[in-house]
């Protein structure tokens, strides 16, 4: 029951065309220290692409883009944004980006309008530009009316809404957003979600870090795994669903001994992963209709109740488990 | 680069303005304690002691004092002179507050010395005021030492044979003739400014080296606030940030500074001193504190160990170069040349004295040197803030 280590990537082991790719990362490594933050990580964009980087906290996924956005210089490997080498000082490859970071990235003491026109300023739009772009930018993340207010007035969403804001004001090719939604509530959620997707159908290659499995699958039309940074698996979700072949995902809700029932199915022949969740376990394995009675025999023999089971086709989340050993919220 | 380095110092300085922290440290509070400290201290602006004699001697020696060496210090507008009849009523006067001192020449002290026998003399102070009561025995002591020189003189004369009758007129000579050696005030003292323009040049030293603060804390802020890597992710040379966070700080040290002054002047009267002098030291002074501020926040994780690193920093210099005190001569003025604030005040009242503005330049020097000696590691430290 070892987890694939090798990255296993589907069609055409890039993705998309190379030739007409937006971003290209090619062998990408960064370590801090003795820690091999990012470690060989290469993909591609296309326009109108939106590419989603999954894995926990602590894969490498910031890393990543860090070094994307111009802020990290790679130990090793290249990047090309709209053909024009990326690196701290490259200013005409970063002008073709925008960064979203994971935290605030917003002068608190400045009102909305005052945070855009610095940022628009910094990326060199002219005055009649500048206006035009924030104007429709204070539009789409839903702030016209409160433009003028300082930030800090602001609610954590819209706060968050303006972060998003000013990486979009310049139109960039490519929009980074790292992890947008943490910490949001589910309405500004939804809405940041919605904004996303309106802006691939724009022609914008997006790359999306996030560890929520669910975001991934419903925005990016193709996903990177990530753990320990390294891509694990790469494809759409359908691909990355297969990538398991005909697994099945078995959850018993165990009151008892958790640490010895797991073992016990750690042990069973046909269980490929186990993992925990609170005091479910999950499993994966072929045929679990048919393997069912065994899996609670086996649980049963430590002397663990099991209270309730769910047998269900896999995601995001077991794809994870199946090449990395472990769960995504690790 | 300066394009975007303008920027950044735009945004700055709008935010600074807009938190008001710059307006009442860079002026209000520095301004405030120069007119609170010239209230509180008024013997630094106008010194004057008055006082009474008592003159129960009679003789000539108590005439020299009463009648030649007090009206001296009248007319000088040192002493105003209080009558009192007696010790009871000098007493009575010093404990009612109407004098600060008393000198009480007593009976037979002429016919004492004369008779080699010396004397005493008494002063009586008020202890509240001790400037009033140092300058009262000061006066006394150096009454003391001009009589013994008159009585060696006259000694000296019998001793090599001058005829009895004549050792009066020896006397009298020694008692008028001037000092062989006089003392000239050093230069420190003579370039020393009035007490006021003193206050206001030292508060403005002292707080411009806190309204530059915030070149390294702005960096540190931009860091901790989360807005360093939307920064460094632009499309702008990295060390454009470093350069408008400093024009930034050097810019608002040199307005408010200039601010002080010709606020000091126009509201206190405080002398500056030609205004190309002025200038000339303001950009210096700035300089220096740039550097220093940049070099000690270098040093500093956060925003808030930085602004404390700095702030200690700044106090122990201020304090060291003399910026609430007026430093005289001897080491104290040995002390202050470690302190950029030790050189604008000498600076300041070089060209004071001089009147003339070039007097400045060699203080201007100083504080340069250690603004540049200070940026230069402060510069490259400083590199890793403009990193992710």
């Amino acid at each position: 029951m070892q987890a694939d280590r090798s990255a296993e990537r589907i069609g055409d082991g890039r993705g998309s065309d190379p030739s007409a790719a937006i971003l290209i990362c090619d062998g990408l490594r960064r370590a801090f220290g003795a820690i091999q933050a990012v470690d060989g990580i290469g993909f591609t964009i296309s326009p109108g692409e939106t590419y989603g980087l999954l894995g926990p906290n602590g894969a490498g996924k910031t890393t990543t883009i860090s070094m994307i956005a111009g802020l990290l210089r790679p130990d090793d490997g290249e990047i090309t944004v709209v053909g024009r080498r990326m690196t701290p000082n490259s200013t005409r490859a970063k002008a073709e980006v925008g960064l979203v970071p994971q935290d605030l990235a917003i002068y608190p003491d400045l009102s909305a309008r005052e945070n855009l026109v610095f940022f628009a300023r910094l990326y060199g739009l002219d005055a009649a530009r500048r206006r035009e772009r924030c104007d429709e930018v204070l539009r789409v993340i839903g702030l016209a009316e409160r433009a003028d207010d300082r930030a800090d007035t602001f609610s954590g969403g819209m706060k968050r809404r303006l972060n998003i804001g000013i990486g979009l004001l310049h139109e960039p090719r490519l929009l980074i957003l790292d992890e947008p939604t943490v910490g949001v509530d589910p309405q500004s959620r939804n809405a940041i979600l919605e904004s996303v997707e309106h802006l691939a159908t724009e022609g914008m290659a997006v790359l999306y870090t996030t560890h929520y499995m669910e975001e991934a699958e419903r925005l990016c039309d193709r996903i990177a795994i990530v753990d320990e940074g390294r891509i694990v698996a790469e494809g759409t979700r359908p691909e990355l669903v297969a990538t398991i072949g005909s697994l099945d995902v078995v959850r018993l809700e165990v009151a008892g001994d958790t640490v010895r029932a797991k073992a016990a199915l750690e042990a069973h022949d046909e269980v490929t992963s186990v993992d925990t969740d609170g005091t479910a376990i999950v499993c994966l394995l072929p045929g679990a209709a048919r393997a069912l009675p065994q899996l609670l025999a086996a649980v049963a023999a430590t002397e663990a109740t099991v209270t309730a089971v769910e047998v269900r086709v896999p995601d995001l989340e077991d794809v994870f488990l199946h090449h990395t050993g472990k769960a995504l919220r690790d | 680069m300066l394009r975007a380095a303008l920027l950044i110092l735009g945004k700055d300085l709008r935010l600074r303005l807009r938190d008001r922290s710059v307006l009442l440290f860079g002026v209000i509070v520095p301004l405030g304690l120069t007119v609170v400290f010239s209230l509180i201290f008024p013997e630094m602006d106008e010194f004057e002691l008055p006082a009474a004699v008592v003159d129960l001697d009679g003789g000539p020696i108590g005439a020299a004092f009463a009648d030649e060496l007090l009206p001296e210090l009248v007319a000088a507008e040192v002493v105003v002179e209080v009558p009192a009849a007696d010790e009871a009523a000098a007493r009575a006067l010093l404990a009612d507050g109407d004098i600060s001192a008393a000198w009480i020449l007593p009976e037979g002290m002429s016919d004492a010395v004369a008779a080699g026998r010396g004397a005493r003399i008494e002063v009586l102070v008020n202890p509240d005021r001790a400037l009033a009561a140092e300058v009262a025995q000061g006066v006394a002591r150096g009454f003391a030492t001009r009589i013994d020189e008159v009585t060696l003189a006259v000694a000296t004369a019998a001793v090599s044979g001058v005829p009895a009758d004549q050792l009066e007129a020896v006397g009298q000579r020694a008692a008028t003739s001037p000092p062989l050696v006089t003392v000239e005030p050093l230069v420190a003292q003579d370039a020393q400014l009035d007490p006021i323009s003193y206050l206001a040049a030292g508060m403005a030293a002292f707080f411009v080296f806190f309204t530059v603060q915030y070149g390294v804390t702005g960096l540190l802020e931009e860091r901790q606030q989360g807005t360093m890597p939307r920064l460094l992710a632009a499309p702008i040379p990295p060390a454009s940030i470093q350069i408008g966070k400093a024009a930034g700080a050097f810019l608002l040290g040199v307005v408010s500074t200039t601010v002080l002054a010709v606020g000091s002047r126009l509201l206190l009267g405080a002398s500056w001193g030609p205004p190309v002098g002025t200038a000339i030291l303001i950009v210096a002074l700035v300089i220096a504190a740039t550097g220093l501020m940049a070099f000690v926040g270098s040093y500093a994780r956060t925003a808030e160990q930085a602004g404390n690193l700095q702030s200690i920093v700044a106090v122990s210099l201020g304090m060291l170069g003399g910026v609430f005190f007026p430093i005289g001569a001897g080491w104290l003025a040995t002390v202050a040349a470690v302190s950029p604030h030790g050189w604008f005040l000498r600076g300041l009242g070089a060209q004071v004295a001089d009147g003339d503005w070039r007097a400045v330049l060699p203080a201007a020097g100083a504080m340069v040197l250690f603004g540049v000696v200070a940026a230069v590691p402060a510069v490259l430290r400083l590199r890793k803030a403009i990193r992710w």
